[in-house]
């Protein structure tokens, strides 16, 4: 319990910490592509998978690790990706997104956090359990991509790292233009630490580097996969709910770790304040909680297990899902954000400015 | 004239988008001055005036978890 308790935790604070020192959030960086035409973070998200997939990659050929076989159940993938996708729209976060946020102090997200809990709960064991074996009783006997290609899992990995490393290249080369930053009152370390802006490539390496060592970490305590938030999301409910000490293991500890790790880098860069949202987004992190966990049960993971985790491993579920959380993404986008706007525009000026 | 915009208790993205709706009643020259406080608006706030072809005339952090950005609306926007 004590490995579990320790390696869960730093994994997880290092994660939380990085997470909101760099602004890391996978659901801004698939809203933003169609929402503000800015697709930086999304190439961030996808060197974190590069990152990953050649880190894992490597560490299991060494015989460190050893990788589980994702069953691919193109039913549950497609479905729940894309009501995952619309549930993090709702819920203004990813599944890291949440838990982080909540660190920061905001009440919309732990009430988005318990819902996407529940929502799991619900779905993975309790009253829409028939439901999720429905959706993911048909299995594909492919798992990986190469091998159904017929290849080495290396030519995907390489194939992919130098294609994102071009895409980066090519988003460097643009004609860069200075954003300004906040006063500068810190200096040295806690100016690295609590104050710089991070470039979000340099968080998604870091993030990348996190998700690699996640994996000998967690094995060592006989859990055999990477990071992971939904299920164990799940099992803090269900501990808590319970008494069982049989639910607690690594990646409950992660998923704790995040949030402290979080809360840790927003009160030391002043950033930690308790916010409550209005009813509507209070109503729409709700709904999106539910959806989420309902979602990323059937879909067997959430934007970093499936969209992060499965991607690097370049598993058929992986990569399903991630395009069907996508899609997801979009849908809400479009007609939460997009089409609200254009209500907005229409009608009298937005009932928060007054001219001064 | 200046335009004075509250989105204290507003999660992304919706700082950026009222941001957006905003600007887009004033003139060029004209300043926009919003008071947020998501976190993540640190970062898209400032980049998109500037992609936008904004000026950042102030930007400064008011309280924990609460800043004031002031934007000068460019002539192209």
């Amino acid at each position: 319990m004590a490995a579990k308790i320790v390696l869960g935790l730093l994994c997880g604070l290092a994660l939380g910490f990085v997470l909101q020192r760099g602004r890391f959030c996978v659901v801004g960086a698939y809203r933003d592509v169609i929402l503000v035409k800015d697709n930086r973070m999304f190439i961030a998200v996808l060197i974190a998978i590069a990152v990953q997939s050649i880190g894992v990659y490597a560490l299991a050929g060494l015989g460190l690790i050893q990788l589980s076989e994702v069953p691919f159940t193109w039913l549950g993938a497609t479905l729940g990706g894309f009501i995952f996708g619309l549930g993090i729209v709702l819920a203004g976060g990813c599944a890291t997104g949440t838990w982080y946020r909540a660190g920061e102090g905001l009440l919309g997200s732990w009430i988005a956090l318990f819902a996407y809990m529940l929502g799991t709960v619900a779905t993975k064991w309790g009253v829409l359990k028939p439901a999720s074996d429905a959706l993911t009783g048909q299995k594909s006997e492919d798992v990986f991509i190469y091998t159904t290609l017929g290849i080495s899992p290396w030519v995907l990995v390489a194939l992919f790292a130098v294609l994102v490393g071009l895409i980066v290249w090519r988003h460097l080369r643009q004609p860069s233009f200075a954003v300004p930053t906040l006063k500068r009152r810190k200096t040295g370390l806690a100016h690295l630490l609590f104050e710089k802006r991070w470039h979000p490539f340099v968080t998604a390496l870091i993030v990348g580097v996190i998700a690699i060592a996640a994996w000998p970490m967690s094995e060592a305590t006989g859990r055999m996969f990477g990071l992971g938030i939904t299920t164990p999301s799940g099992n803090l409910l269900r501990y808590i709910t319970t008494g069982d000490i049989k639910f607690l293991d690594w990646a409950v500890f992660l998923v704790i770790g995040i949030a402290l790790g979080s809360y840790v880098a927003a009160k030391g860069s002043g950033e930690f304040r308790w916010r409550l949202p209005d009813i509507k987004t209070i109503r729409n992190n709700f709904f999106g909680g539910l959806f989420m966990g309902f979602g990323a049960s059937i879909a067997g993971g959430c934007t970093i297990g499936n969209g992060l985790v499965n991607t690097s491993l370049f598993t058929w579920q992986g990569w399903v899902a991630t395009l069907f959380i996508i899609l997801g993404t979009w849908v809400a986008t479009y007609f939460v954000i997009i089409r609200g706007k254009r209500k907005a525009n229409s009608g009298a000026a937005p009932s928060q400015s007054v001219a001064v | 004239m200046k335009k004075h915009l509250q989105v204290i208790g507003m999660v992304c993205p919706f700082p950026l988008v009222e941001a957006e709706s905003a600007i887009r009643e004033l003139a060029p020259g004209q300043e926009l001055i919003i008071d947020f406080d998501c976190t993540q608006a640190t970062e898209s706030l400032p980049r998109w005036a500037v992609k936008n072809g904004h000026q950042v005339v102030s930007f400064e952090q008011t309280d924990d978890a609460q800043w004031q950005i002031t934007i000068r609306k460019g002539a192209a926007g």
